[in-house]
Formats: structure tokens, C-alpha cells, sequence
């Protein structure tokens, strides 16, 4: 179970890799801390011709808050944001998802730029952030541009992300202090990635998502319809009955679990 | 029966001799072992579950680094062939490389060869195949019937062997209740951390094959050599250095522990081969996969009549050797009873051969399964009499006084309290305190069952036994060899294979409770052919009670002849000396081992004309009187959560009451107990060996195969019964594999009886989320249809 | 082919590998140091958990080419370390392991958890170690093992 072969490539600047990507010819992965790309390429599922690696790219590992909004660098690892780096209501919400992202080994090298950017709909940071709101950092050969977390991926392990652009970071909004979120996982064991995730957050607006399905995490806006309503509580069978007007391709206890991560995401909301 | 006398004999406490160099780093394994200019070797393997015709082309630039079956058949290298004694049974060849027809998706085809690991996968990546796909035996039920894709060409179908047991059936008659419910266990992966691993050189110089494999039985693995390859015993040197656990997939024969060192002698190279974790959950190590229909029969006061059974096994494509592929199927027809006593018996068992990889002997062997149908017929026919399932077990078991106890099928149980260890898991569960929780509810929706699984295990399974059964492989008497070190100590050579169940140190501890000499100052030998002596190996939970045995006997000779000297230094006959404390004592005093080894091996000359020129070294062994089987059994008790919207289950107490006979070491025995019993949570709930129609594995890494976790058990409580086997010595039983046989039947009772308001039955393992929802949704609806129709 | 130093249990060590290499083959391999082990070279089983600057990182998803100009400390590399010397007499005395072969990175996992989470109870010790799999003890030995250190270092 070893990889393919393939040219690594240590990047300095964002520069570098703008023109690496602009360069390229066969597959080009960017490698942030590799702990998805990793276990694909020793499974030969993934087979890059060239790896860019982040590891000695500057400017990518702040965290830094300015008025109320949040800007998180592209190599954060899910580490820090679990030791809680990431200040405010925003904080805690990450910090709590971040935790329960794989394992500490795993924590210590995974960043939340990569995981965003390769997009396993199991995973956790695409549900996660899409329910947070905001934008994507991105740089191409255009220059840097911002692209809303909204529809940024498009499906699974597909993203807006254009084959010459590298994922730069995030623009976060900082939650007021009285905002409520809740987040609820459906897996069989902690760490594992999820057979559902269920997010919301009620502050200045009412977000609600899907995660963990067979594409890309979506909003249910129908929650948050109820949510901006005020209901502070919503019954798996309601959640049921509303999840079953997406086409997400559920089967009948695919819709039951998601159902059930909303429901219990909500309920922890209010608790 | 043990004094008490040695601190580090039978029944302390001893921390483990083989603990430090784990600690550090300094275990070595066979992945650990480089050799100059080794080799290293990646598998061509088959991408479907059955074609022919299979074609093979050689990466560019390979000569003499790929290897196919032609090579082989070239070199005249015979494949695997087991026999079974039992008549009807169906034989077939396990080509060590598939040739002409793949039969199971993994299946070995070529072996490529490179300086490293990545290299061999690209030569991998660049073969071509061709083959002419075939529609696959996946169903081990359908394709058990005439017309079914055949597995085996030659064969008039896929059913290897069909076998009946049937005792006194006039007596169904008998029966006032009956119930009948169809049972699954699905096929899993045996997956210790360690896979499958090879390193094997030509040795010029002492002109043999030298093989490091990741073995539970290296001297049977040097008789397959010997027989493959056609080398005599004294070519091959096979080396088991630390394995990483084994839990019956490495008492098998693996095809790589063939043609690896097949490989090696062409190339006149080292060659290795580890197996990856993808490699050994598609290709190798598959699992159970059991079936029953099963009709349990009892009088209208719960009495058990008999049972019926059609039981089906899923054996996979090939017999691994030495084992069989009957073993499990001819086990589960014969003891589907487990611990109860009945009157009446009739069980059909077959075992189906299917496009799937060979299962292999997964600790437990068919008993998980036999006791999971058994133990969920019990409750089905306690809720159909309106019974506490506890109290009719209890009514049921073999009796205390019935001991020793002929079973109906003709096994010999040997002794033990089988009720006993049912009421005391059933007091310290606290039976009446969860009834009680249950009728108050649960705040949080839950729904709270217990459950209970009752077992016997047939361990260190016996020669005439097995010859009895007719199975493939007859494990034998067991011996041992003991020697008097200069310096005093005592050195023990073992045939068994220590992989984690610190057989280091156990078997120490029979000599230091033969001799009462301190454990750092016995040193115990395996895993190595050329200096133990010959033994079918670690399997059948028979390490302690045959090496152990074998130990016990062999120090017995030895002490003879160690008193012998030191009654000549001492002056007195030999009748007049004992042995304490490793010394010698007589009337007039005490030599202590140290002098009787200074007098031996440096001056011989002080010793009398008539001294025993055979020394202080013997070998001896160990034969059970009668040749009969110990049993150790235990009731496990479990009490889950039910979570009805997610369909998931948390154990929330668990409980093993067990008597393996005398306890050797109790730290040992509990480790052995609780590492079985997670391993049954394991098959309970989590871990599935997934085919798709066209028998593709869906379960080919730790993404897709859920393995139990730090978090899956967290409370776990033991007890101990003590019942000394009559048969051996000590009076221990076996119990390695004892604590993975309940697991899945004390679970899924618990489950049943959490949603016994729902009228769910769940019957198949892995009990997953999607499963226990589906059952209740079942449920729901055959109750709105029963309500609409009437 | 790649350059890399590494600074491994102390030592400095200079190669060039090729890229596609993992840090746990490098250290297996090349520097022959085996006491890391592969139990799944897709980073589940935690087998292979060795320290990086400090912290626990799976090898075997870790190019050794990323480790460039790192610290790196394998379960040989321990010998001065009061943790791991705490460690490693609690999970002898708890029997801890069995077969040994997850055990090593078990322990770094293990150390981890003792400093990084002094106050970490049962719960929080078995929720830590999800993310090592151990095939034989059930966890339980692992489990006191590791509180007992907790509560040594407590007091």
C-alpha cells in the first residue's frame, strides 16, 4: 500500500504555487497537512504526477478577528482550533467541531484550508463552515478572490476551487455572544467520519445543513424558515417529512439519520 | 493441584517476562527483519470473483522479478491439497497462484519483485490481465442448490460437505411449544494489528530454506513447505519471531508462505512479503458466515425437547490447510446444543463453497455462531412461553450433578457448575434492578434490554476427538523439553507459539510451580523449528493445558534426575529428597540448583560410576487421561441502551461469570477474557466483511470495516468459578478463545428485549444502526397490517 | 529524489528519498529503527503514531519529504522521559499489551494524553484513544494504565 511515484515540490510563496499551477501538465494536488490525500495515495486511489507542498508557505497559519469578522488562514490545523485559538462564539462553534475531527495525530497535521479544499462530503469543516457563512479565500492566476462558502462545493470532492487556484483561507463571520449553534454527528465511533451531520446556527440569521450526504452538504432552507420563526425545537419527523422534499438521494434510513442529526442539532442549540 | 508455596507459580500474579521489550521498542517482528539484497514482494491479484481463462502479461522489464503459476507448475510445485476423513467430503486444490481460473476477488495471480515495496506495486500496476468473467456463487444459500455457478468445476455443486446429526428424533413428537426463527452471522475479517508475513532465504551455507513467518504453527508450516516445494524436513528452518497477534488466522497456511520462499530460492535472494491492511481484509482472512434455521422444541414447562437446524456455512472458495473447510460447518451441526441438555437432535449442516476468499478458523470457531442461534432460540422460546429467558436456562443447563456429562451428540462435558455461572452473571448484572429501570423508562427515549449468552468451549481439542470427527487436521500430544542451565536457571523449549497471550510467562510459571525457582531464572523458547520440539502449534485454546501440561510432566523427569545428584551430594536415597525453593533437600540439608549444575556440567568427576548419563536436560510430554477435551464455559449478561430514532446501541453494563478451571495467572486470564469478549462486541455490532452481487468487497479498509474501540466497552466485569479439570494437570482448562463466543448472542438478547414492546427480533450480526431501524420499521408495519386485516 | 534532514530521536540524519516515501518507512527502513510500526498505512489503526516537534502525527500518512527540518522522536527515543518511563511501568503493571505490536504507538498516543490533559477522566482517556486501535486487551489495561499515570502526576 504504497503510493505512486510523483514530484514533490516544497513551496515559499503563494506565488510559486499560482505558477506551479499555471505551469502544470497531469495532475497537481496541493498538499496542506496531507491527512486526506495521504491514505489516497497510499491506496493508489489518488495519483498525482506532482505534489505543491504548503509546509513552508508563509502567511497561511493566522487566526486573527477584526470587527466581526474572522479571518482563518488556509494551514490552520484542527488542532489549534480545538485548543480553542479561534476567539468568540465562532470559536466555540469550531472548537467543538474540531474535536471531533479524526484524532489528535491526525488533528495535529489536518488543516481546515484542506479539508475544505478536497471536499469529502463525510467530512466535517464543508458542513461546518457552510452553516457558518462566509467566504473562501482563494488566489489564481487573476489575483486573489473571495468566493462565498455557499456553493462552493459543488459535490463530492469537487469545489469552485479553479485547477490554477490555491484555497488561501477564510473570512469567517465572529457569531454575537447570544447567536445559538448546534452541531450533531451521526457516526459509530468518535473520530470516524460521519454518516450524518446535522449544523445550525441562530443568530442575525438562521442557517441550517445537511452534511455527511452522498454530494456536497446543503442548506435546508425550510429550517430555517421555522428557525428564523422562532421554533426552537423540531421533531424528527418534521425534519423527516422536510428533508424528503431534497433530492439528496436518501434511501430511507439515510433520511432518517439526517433527519435525526438536524433534530438533535437544533435541540443542542437550545439546550 | 497447586500449594501456593512459589510465588511465581500457578495462580500468582506475575507480570509478564515478554513485557519489556515491547515497551521499547524491541519486539521484532517479521515486517522488522531486513536482510542484505532483499527483495521485496507486492501481489498481482484477481479483480473479480470468478473467470477463466485467465491470461497473464509481464510488466516491461521483469524477467526474472514476476512470477506466475506456469512458473511454478514448471518447477513442479504441488498445490495445497487438504483432506478431509470425512465421507462425501469434496476435495479440491488451493493453487498457491491462481491458474487458468480465479475463483475470489484477491485471489493471488503473480508475485512481483523489487528493491522496495513501491516498485513491486508499480510492476503490479503495469500487469495485464485478460479472463473471460463467469457469473459468481455469492449466496451461500442459493448456490448451495443444483444449477448454481460452480466454484469447482469438477464438483456436481458447491455443497463441500453435507452433514447429518440425528439423535433420537421420535421424541419431537414430545414437544408442547415450539419456535422457529432463521439466524445470520455475517462474514468478517479477523484483522490483528499485524497481518500476514513473509521473509524468506536460501541459506548456502547450511544448504536449507530459512522462512520468517508470522506463524501460530511453524512446524506445520514447515510440513507444507516440505510437501509444496518436495525439500525433506531438514531443508527447512521455519522462524515464528514475535507475532502480532493471530487469533486463528495465523494457524492457517497462507499461499505467500509457499511461493514467497519459492520466490526466494529462484531468485537466490531474500524475498519479503507484508501483507497490507487491504490485502488481508479482501484476500485472506474472511470469517464466520453462518446460517441457521432453527426450530427449538420444549415441553409446555419449558423443558427442552430437542432441536432442528438447517445450517448453512459460507467456507469461501478453498480448504486452507490444515484446518479444512468443514471445520466449522461439521462443528456447528454437532454441538448447536452448547450447554443444555436434550433429548432429541436433529441438525443438517453444510458447508458451501462460494466465490468469496476461504474463511479461516477465527477465534471462537463456529461457536459464536452456534451460540448466537441457540441463545436468541432460547429467548424467542422464553418470550413464546412468557418466561424470563434467565430463569429457562437456568432449568435447562447441565446440572452440577450431572457432571461428568454425556452430551446428545456424544461429547464428553468434564466438569463445572454450568447453572451457577448463570446465577451469579445474573446477580451481579442485577437482573430485578434493570427490570425495574425498564418499567420506569428512560429519560432520555431510550430503550434499556439485558440480555444473557450461556456457552461451553470444547478447548485444547483432543487427538482422538478430532480423529473421531474426521477432521482434516489431528492435533497431537504435546512435549516439551526442559534443561538445567549451568548457572542454575531452567530453559524451556515449547513447539506453541506465544502471540500476545503471554506464554512466556505462564509457562514459566508451571516450572516455578514444579520447582519453586523465581521467574526471571526460566526462560521459555518457541517459535523457532530447529530448537523446539515438534508441535502442531497455538490454536484451539490448547497452549496452556497441552505445553503447559508437557512442562508439568517434563519437570517431573528432570526433578527425578536433579534429586538423583543431589542425593549423592547429599548423602541420603533418593526417596529421602524433594524439591523447594530450586534447591535439593534432604535430611542432612539442601543443594541448591547452582551446585547441582556445577557438579554436573564442571565437575563430573565428582559425581558416583552410576551417575545417569543422560543429564539434566529431558524432553517429556503430556496425553490427557482419558484423551478428552476440558471444557470451560461462562454465562456473559449485557445491558444495552437502544436508541429507537438512530437505531444505535450502547452497551451500558456487561458482565462475564466463567470458569476456566484452575487460573494460572489471573492477570492473564482476565486479559484474555476481556481482549475475546471485545472482539465479540466486535462481530455484535460493528465489523462486516461486505460482497456485492458480483462479489466485489465493500469492506477493504478501516474506512469501510468498523472495528470496535476504546469506547465500545467501557465497563466490563469478571468473575471467576474455579472447577479443576479432572483431565489435566492442575486442573486448567483452555480459555483463549472463550470470551468472543457470547458477545454477539448476550447483545442482540439485549437489543431484542430493549424492543421486545416493538415486537423486534433482530437475527443477524453486525446488529448496525441501519439493521435495528429496519427491524422496528418491519415491525411497525406487520403490526399495521396485522391491525388492518383483522 | 528529495533531500531531507531530520533530527530523529536526537540525532541528526541527512538522506535523499524519494518523495512518495512515508516518514514511517524512512524511520523503519532507513534508519532501521522498527519499533514504529504499519498496522493500516491509512491512518486509522495509530500503530504508526510517532512525535513531530513534539506532538503525535500518524507516520505512515506523512511523507517523509514533509518532515523535512523537523523533530522527530520514536518509541526508541524515549529514555530520558519521565512521562514515557511512568508509561511504560503502568502498562506493564496493568497488562497493557499483549502481542505488543500496537503498543508503541499506543504510548506515544498515551504520552500525549498525560501531558497534554492532566485532568482527562476515564471518559475522556477512552474518547482520546479512539484513535489507536489495540486487537487484544479490550483497552481496559490501556485505559488504567494510563489513569494511574494521570493520578501520579497529579500528586
Amino acid at each position: 500500500m504504497k503510493p505512486a511515484i510523483f514530484e514533490h515540490e516544497r513551496m515559499s510563496s503563494i506565488d510559486d504555487v499560482v505558477q506551479a499551477l499555471a505551469n502544470a501538465d497531469g495532475e497537481v494536488r496541493v498538499l496542506g497537512g496531507g491527512q486526506s490525500i495521504g491514505p489516497m495515495m497510499n491506496l493508489r486511489l489518488a495519483q498525482p504526477d506532482k505534489v505543491l507542498d504548503l509546509s513552508r508557505v508563509e502567511g497561511l497559519d493566522g487566526i486573527s478577528e477584526a470587527g466581526d469578522r474572522l479571518s482563518i488562514g488556509a494551514r490552520v490545523t484542527h488542532a489549534r482550533i480545538e485548543d480553542g485559538e479561534v476567539p468568540g462564539t465562532t470559536g466555540a462553534y469550531m472548537q467543538f467541531v474540531a474535536s471531533g475531527i479524526s484524532y489528535r495525530s491526525v488533528r495535529n497535521r489536518g488543516t481546515i484550508g484542506g479539508s475544505v479544499a478536497h471536499a469529502d462530503p463525510a467530512a466535517d469543516w464543508p458542513t461546518a463552515l457552510l452553516a457558518l457563512g462566509g467566504e473562501v479565500k482563494v488566489v489564481g492566476s487573476g489575483g486573489e478572490k473571495s468566493i462565498p462558502l455557499d456553493g462552493f462545493q459543488v459535490g463530492p470532492f469537487t469545489t469552485g476551487l479553479g485547477w490554477d487556484e490555491v484555497l488561501i483561507g477564510f473570512d469567517l463571520p465572529a457569531l454575537g455572544p447570544n447567536t445559538k449553534w448546534g452541531y450533531y454527528k451521526v457516526n459509530r465511533k468518535p473520530g470516524e467520519f460521519a454518516d450524518a451531520i446535522g449544523a445550525v446556527i441562530i443568530g442575525n440569521e438562521a442557517r441550517a445543513v445537511c452534511g455527511a450526504t452522498e454530494s456536497a452538504p446543503f442548506r435546508v432552507f425550510d429550517i430555517e424558515e421555522k428557525l428564523s420563526g422562532g421554533a426552537t425545537e423540531l421533531s424528527v419527523a418534521d425534519a423527516r417529512e422536510i428533508l424528503s422534499g431534497h433530492d439528496a438521494g436518501f434511501d430511507d434510513y439515510e433520511l432518517q439519520i439526517h433527519a435525526v442529526a438536524l433534530s438533535r442539532a437544533i435541540g443542542r442549540a437550545f439546550a | 493441584m497447586p500449594d501456593g508455596t512459589s510465588e511465581f507459580g500457578i495462580g500468582a500474579k506475575v507480570l509478564r517476562k515478554e513485557d519489556a521489550r515491547f515497551l521499547n521498542g524491541h519486539g521484532r517482528y517479521v515486517a522488522d527483519i531486513a536482510r542484505p539484497k532483499m527483495l521485496e514482494a507486492a501481489i498481482v491479484r484477481s479483480p473479480v470473483a470468478h473467470a477463466n481463462n485467465l491470461k497473464v502479461t509481464a510488466p516491461e522489464d521483469s524477467k526474472g522479478r514476476f512470477f506466475t503459476a506456469d512458473d511454478l507448475s514448471a518447477d513442479c510445485v504441488a498445490p495445497i491439497h487438504v483432506v478431509s476423513k470425512f465421507p462425501g467430503h469434496k476435495g479440491s486444490d488451493y493453487p498457491h497462484l491462481a491458474n487458468g481460473k480465479l475463483r475470489f476477488v484477491g485471489e493471488a495471480v503473480a508475485v512481483c519483485l523489487a528493491e522496495t515495496r513501491a516498485a513491486a506495486e508499480d510492476m503490479v500496476a503495469a500487469t495485464g490481465l485478460t479472463f473471460d468473467a463467469l457469473p459468481p456463487a455469492i449466496d451461500m444459500i442459493a448456490d448451495a442448490e443444483p444449477g448454481a455457478p460452480k466454484v469447482h468445476d469438477d464438483w456436481e455443486d458447491n455443497v463441500i460437505l453435507d452433514s447429518r446429526f440425528e439423535e433420537n428424533t421420535d421424541a419431537f413428537k414430545e414437544s408442547a411449544v415450539s419456535v422457529t426463527r432463521d439466524f445470520r452471522m455475517n462474514r468478517q475479517a479477523v484483522n490483528p494489528l499485524e497481518g500476514g508475513a513473509v521473509l524468506a532465504e536460501w541459506d548456502a551455507r547450511e544448504e536449507r530454506l530459512v522462512v520468517h513467518s508470522a506463524s501460530q504453527i511453524p512446524h506445520i508450516l514447515r510440513n507444507a513447505l516440505c510437501e509444496c516445494l518436495g525439500l525433506s524436513q531438514n531443508q527447512v528452518h521455519v522462524i515464528a519471531p514475535d507475532v502480532g497477534g493471530g487469533f486463528g488466522y495465523k494457524c492457517v497456511l497462507l499461499p505467500e508462505e509457499i511461493y514467497i520462499p519459492w520466490v526466494a530460492m529462484q531468485v537466490k535472494r531474500p524475498v519479503r512479503w507484508i501483507q497490507d491492511r487491504r490485502e488481508h481484509l479482501v484476500t485472506a482472512a474472511n470469517a464466520r458466515e453462518h446460517h441457521y434455521s432453527v426450530t427449538l422444541h420444549a415441553d409446555s414447562d419449558g423443558n427442552f425437547i430437542g432441536i432442528e437446524a438447517d445450517i448453512h456455512v459460507d467456507s469461501g472458495a478453498y480448504a486452507v490447510y490444515p484446518h479444512s473447510n468443514i471445520l466449522e460447518s461439521t462443528m456447528a451441526g454437532r454441538t448447536l446444543h452448547g450447554p443444555y441438555k436434550m433429548s432429541a437432535y436433529k441438525v443438517r449442516s453444510r458447508a458451501v463453497a462460494t466465490n468469496k476468499p476461504p474463511i479461516v478458523p477465527y477465534r471462537g470457531v463456529a461457536r459464536p455462531g452456534i451460540c448466537f442461534a441457540m441463545e436468541l432460540a432460547v429467548d424467542a422460546l422464553a418470550r413464546e412461553l412468557g418466561r424470563e429467558p434467565c430463569d429457562l436456562r437456568e432449568q435447562n443447563l447441565v446440572p452440577v450433578e450431572a457432571m461428568p456429562y454425556t452430551t446428545i451428540t456424544g461429547g464428553e462435558f468434564d466438569s463445572g457448575d454450568y447453572p451457577e455461572a448463570l446465577r451469579r452473571a445474573r446477580g451481579l448484572i442485577d437482573l430485578p434492578a434493570i427490570r425495574a429501570r425498564q418499567e420506569a423508562g428512560e429519560d432520555d427515549g431510550r430503550q434499556i434490554g439485558i440480555g444473557f449468552g450461556c456457552y461451553i468451549e470444547m478447548t485444547a481439542l483432543q487427538t482422538s476427538a478430532a480423529a473421531r470427527a474426521g477432521l482434516a487436521a489431528i492435533p497431537g500430544y504435546e512435549q516439551a523439553q526442559v534443561r538445567l542451565m549451568p548457572d542454575g536457571g531452567l530453559e524451556i523449549g515449547v513447539g506453541v507459539q506465544n502471540h500476545g497471550q503471554g506464554m512466556e510467562t505462564t509457562l514459566a510459571q508451571v516450572a516455578c510451580e514444579k520447582f519453586g525457582l523465581e521467574i526471571e531464572d526460566v526462560a521459555v523458547r518457541h517459535g523457532d523449528t530447529a530448537t523446539s520440539p515438534y508441535s502442531t502449534g497455538t490454536y484451539a485454546s490448547r497452549s496452556m493445558v497441552m505445553a503447559g501440561g508437557a512442562i508439568s510432566r517434563t519437570c517431573d523427569v528432570l526433578g527425578e534426575r536433579i534429586r538423583k545428584i543431589g542425593a549423592h551430594l547429599l548423602q541420603c536415597d533418593l526417596s529421602q529428597t524433594e524439591i523447594s525453593s530450586a534447591a535439593v533437600t534432604g535430611p542432612s540439608g539442601s543443594v541448591p540448583f547452582a551446585e547441582i549444575s556445577r557438579v554436573w556440567y564442571r565437575n563430573p568427576e565428582e559425581l558416583p560410576d552410576s551417575v545417569d548419563p543422560g543429564g539434566v536436560e529431558a524432553v517429556s510430554g503430556f496425553r490427557p487421561e482419558p484423551d478428552n477435551s476440558p471444557f470451560s464455559y461462562a454465562t456473559h449478561a449485557a445491558v444495552v441502551a437502544v436508541d429507537p430514532d438512530l437505531g444505535s446501541v450502547e452497551i451500558l453494563d456487561y458482565v462475564i461469570s466463567e470458569d476456566c478451571g484452575t487460573i494460572v495467572n489471573p492477570m492473564i486470564v482476565d486479559g484474555q477474557i476481556i481482549g475475546g469478549a471485545l472482539q465479540g462486541v466486535g462481530t455484535a455490532l460493528f465489523e462486516e466483511s461486505n460482497y456485492d452481487a458480483e462479489g466485489q468487497p465493500l469492506s477493504s479498509t478501516f474506512a469501510d470495516y468498523a472495528m470496535p474501540g476504546s469506547t465500545h466497552l467501557p465497563v466490563l466485569r469478571l468473575d471467576h468459578l474455579v472447577t479443576p479439570s479432572p483431565l489435566t494437570e492442575f486442573g486448567v482448562k483452555g480459555l483463549g478463545e472463550g470470551g468472543a463466543i457470547p458477545p454477539p448472542a448476550a447483545i442482540a438478547n439485549a437489543v431484542n428485549d430493549a424492543l421486545r414492546e416493538y415486537g423486534v427480533e433482530v437475527a443477524e450480526t453486525p446488529i448496525t444502526p441501519r439493521r435495528v431501524l429496519t427491524a422496528i420499521w418491519k415491525a411497525k408495519q406487520s403490526r399495521l397490517s396485522s391491525v388492518e386485516t383483522s | 529524489m528529495s533531500d531531507l534532514t531530520i533530527n530523529i530521536n536526537g540525532e541528526h540524519v541527512t538522506a535523499n528519498v524519494e518523495p512518495r516515501l512515508s516518514l514511517a518507512d524512512f524511520i523503519r527502513d532507513h534508519q532501521r529503527l522498527t519499533g514504529t510500526h504499519l498496522g493500516c498505512e491509512h491512518g486509522v489503526c495509530g500503530a504508526c503514531t510517532v512525535l513531530m516537534n513534539g506532538e503525535p502525527v500518524r507516520s505512515c500518512i506523512t511523507f517523509a519529504v514533509v518532515a523535512d527540518g523537523t523533530e522527530i522522536t520514536t518509541i526508541e527515543g524515549f529514555d530520558d522521559d519521565e512521562p514515557m518511563a511512568q508509561l511504560r511501568q503502568a502498562f506493564h503493571e496493568n497488562h497493557a499489551l499483549q502481542c505488543g505490536y500496537c503498543t508503541p504507538g499506543m504510548l506515544v498516543a498515551a504520552r500525549d494524553i498525560v501531558t497534554r490533559l492532566p485532568d482527562a477522566d476515564e471518559d475522556r482517556v477512552r474518547l482520546e484513544l479512539a484513535g489507536n486501535l489495540c486487537r487484544c486487551t479490550g483497552y481496559v489495561g490501556i485505559v488504567k494504565a494510563i489513569l494511574s499515570v494521570l493520578e501520579q502526576r497529579c500528586s
